[in-house]
């Protein structure tokens, strides 16, 4: 009885700090970018102050026993203790997954869920201007993979070379293939779109995991295996695992 | 605004009546205020002391990626909730006695279209509008006229539409279709709930006797304490709500593919159910859905962008979760047909009308 009392008063406020501790945390240790997009970072974190300020307020001032208004006392019945055990266990999960699970960034099993390279805006809204001048060393996964989409030809491609980082992440269809993987982010993780450049590399399987990040140097060239889906891909000089960048997401 | 409330407070404190405040501080309040922090100490530790790579617990990745999900659901729409609560506290506690609700039109076809208008004041995402749509029916605004404001708001609110007509341009057709579609339906929606003999009957019990108790309300407690019950009780409606809806939408993330739902999306007509079906699935904000939908723009019919773009913000998984603090089950599942029947109707009208 007493438990449910409690658990009925307080598991809003309870819930309230966990979930503002684990956000301040995330924005001291920087970790934010792991959810949600940095425009939203000074918001988030003043309203879990601002939050937090009221949660203080209402454990000194919101009498403990019981709220002089009369409710909170539900009629006992059979099946009573599911309501609080529901709530004790939501808590349980608030624990678990917001202060005891390590954040963590979305992996490939979600790149699988959702179309690689299949969402237009993540790739075209910055699309490089196709000038002679411009600097192709500053390209990055999303620039190689907008322009290979747009159907640059392949004597477009002969001349350039491009350093991309990602994560791996296996081509659907063709064994040989690779890409090099981020996500795309317009405002949490939840609409990420991932995108990728392919990379050829024989037997890539028995040097690499997917999910692990690598930085690939190399050329373009077209794809030895005709019959693939992607035609023009990096054969790489060179391959070098790296570690999670700060900010995995690009937006 | 909220920033500058307590200080109101105190100087109004001194001249009210009883009631615990800042002044007599009793021991009781210090002891709260000491399990508070010690909350606070507590799950900061655990936070500090937990492992800090995620190879440290060997989940597989479609674990870990659910709770990457719901994490992010939960770390998106907190501050937007407690903004919402903010607000709420404000409307009932801090303004004047029915400054807002007073000024309204009598007419309550008028009174509804000035309420699907509040969302240009109050730019706050569906989720914050919940607990901020619970505190005006406490003030005496019917439970029609509070769902109109509901489903309005997150539409007509000037951060979606700006975003729209960045994502869409203004001129073909998918900004217009969305805000007057939108405040068609949510008027429909007011229009069709203002008939029902008991309103009454359309809230869930508990938010019931709430609004019983905010008819009353104790004079002799400061408004610092109210506000701070009002806190208490808020956060006890929602955030088992957010937390639960979360989790829903993780994982059914996880589940569902993607694919299939992009697959339909050039048919005229599997276009608008299957983008219906996605909206609720993803349970996104409407201040950026339309980048979210934008990014699949080449493959989707307009009809089936719009229904996306009207359904999503109205009704979803977190967003049903939120609400079922306030209208009874039933209420929702009629709700839910509604306005996806609408949302459906407006999309092909889309579809097939060009």
């Amino acid at each position: 009885m007493v438990v449910r009392r409690l658990v009925g008063r307080w598991q809003g406020v309870v819930l309230s700090l966990i979930g503002l501790v684990a956000t301040i945390w995330l924005g001291l240790t920087g970790q934010l970018a792991l959810y949600i997009h940095p425009r939203y970072f000074v918001f988030t974190v003043v309203m879990a102050v601002i939050a937090g300020v009221l949660a203080l307020v209402s454990f000194a001032l919101v009498p403990s026993t019981h709220d002089g208004h009369g409710h909170g006392h539900e009629p006992a019945s059979r099946w009573g203790w599911l309501l609080p055990a529901g709530s004790v266990l939501t808590i349980a999960a608030a624990v678990g997954a917001l202060l005891i699970l390590p954040p963590s960034t979305l992996t490939t099993s979600t790149v699988a869920q959702r179309d690689l390279n299949g969402s237009a805006s993540a790739l075209t809204l910055k699309a490089p201007a196709l000038t002679s001048k411009a600097d192709y060393s500053a390209f990055t996964v999303r620039d190689w993979a907008s322009l290979l989409r747009s159907g640059a030809g392949q004597d477009f491609f002969a001349d350039k070379t491009a350093t991309v980082t990602g994560f791996i992440s296996a081509d659907k269809t063709d064994r040989d293939v690779f890409f090099v993987t981020r996500f795309v982010v317009a405002c949490c993780a939840v609409d990420a779109q991932p995108i990728g450049v392919p990379v050829y590399h024989p037997g890539w399987q028995n040097e690499y995991k997917t999910d692990s990040w690598v930085t690939v140097t190399s050329g373009f060239r077209a794809n030895p295996n005709a019959a693939s889906r992607e035609t023009i891909v990096l054969v790489p000089d060179s391959i070098k695992p790296t570690t999670q960048p700060e900010q995995p997401y690009v937006y | 605004m909220t920033v500058a409330l307590p200080a109101v407070d105190k100087r109004e404190q001194p001249d009210r009546g009883s009631g615990s405040r800042f002044g007599g501080f009793a021991p009781r309040s210090a002891a709260g205020l000491v399990v508070g922090l010690a909350l606070i100490a507590l799950f900061a530790a655990v936070r500090v002391l937990a492992p800090s790579t995620p190879a440290a617990l060997a989940l597989p990745n479609a674990a870990r990626d659910f709770a990457t999900l719901s994490i992010s659901v939960v770390v998106e729409s907190l501050p937007f909730v407690f903004l919402g609560i903010v607000l709420s506290i404000a409307v009932q506690v801090w303004l004047p006695e029915g400054m807002l609700l007073r000024r309204l039109p009598r007419s309550p076809l008028l009174r509804r279209l000035v309420l699907s208008l509040l969302g240009m004041l109050l730019p706050v995402c569906e989720c914050g509008n919940v607990p901020l749509a619970r505190g005006l029916v406490a003030k005496g605004l019917t439970v029609a006229e509070s769902m109109t404001f509901l489903f309005a708001a997150p539409i007509l609110n000037p951060v979606t539409i700006v975003t729209t007509a960045q994502a869409f341009g203004w001129d073909n057709g998918i900004l217009a279709s969305r805000v007057l579609g939108g405040f068609f339906i949510a008027n429909l929606v007011g229009w069709i709930y203002g008939r029902h003999p008991r309103p009454g009957e359309l809230l869930t019990a508990r938010f019931q006797e709430t609004c019983t108790l905010a008819e009353h309300p104790s004079r002799s407690a400061g408004r610092i304490k109210r506000s701070a019950q009002m806190f208490s009780q808020e956060t006890r409606a929602m955030m088992p709500a957010l937390f639960v809806g979360a989790g829903m939408a993780g994982l059914i993330q996880v589940a569902v593919s993607r694919e299939v739902l992009v697959a339909l999306g050039s048919n005229p007509l599997w276009s608008v159910l299957a983008l219906m079906l996605l909206a609720f699935v993803v349970a996104i904000c409407s201040n950026v859905d339309a980048f979210f939908i934008l990014s699949f723009g080449a493959t989707f019919m307009p009809g089936g962008i719009v229904a996306f773009l009207v359904f999503g913000p109205m009704i979803d998984v977190k967003m049903l979760a939120l609400m079922r603090t306030t209208f009874t089950a039933k209420t929702l599942l009629q709700l839910s047909l509604l306005v996806a029947l609408c949302a459906a109707v407006l999309g092909l009208a889309v579809n097939y009308g060009r």
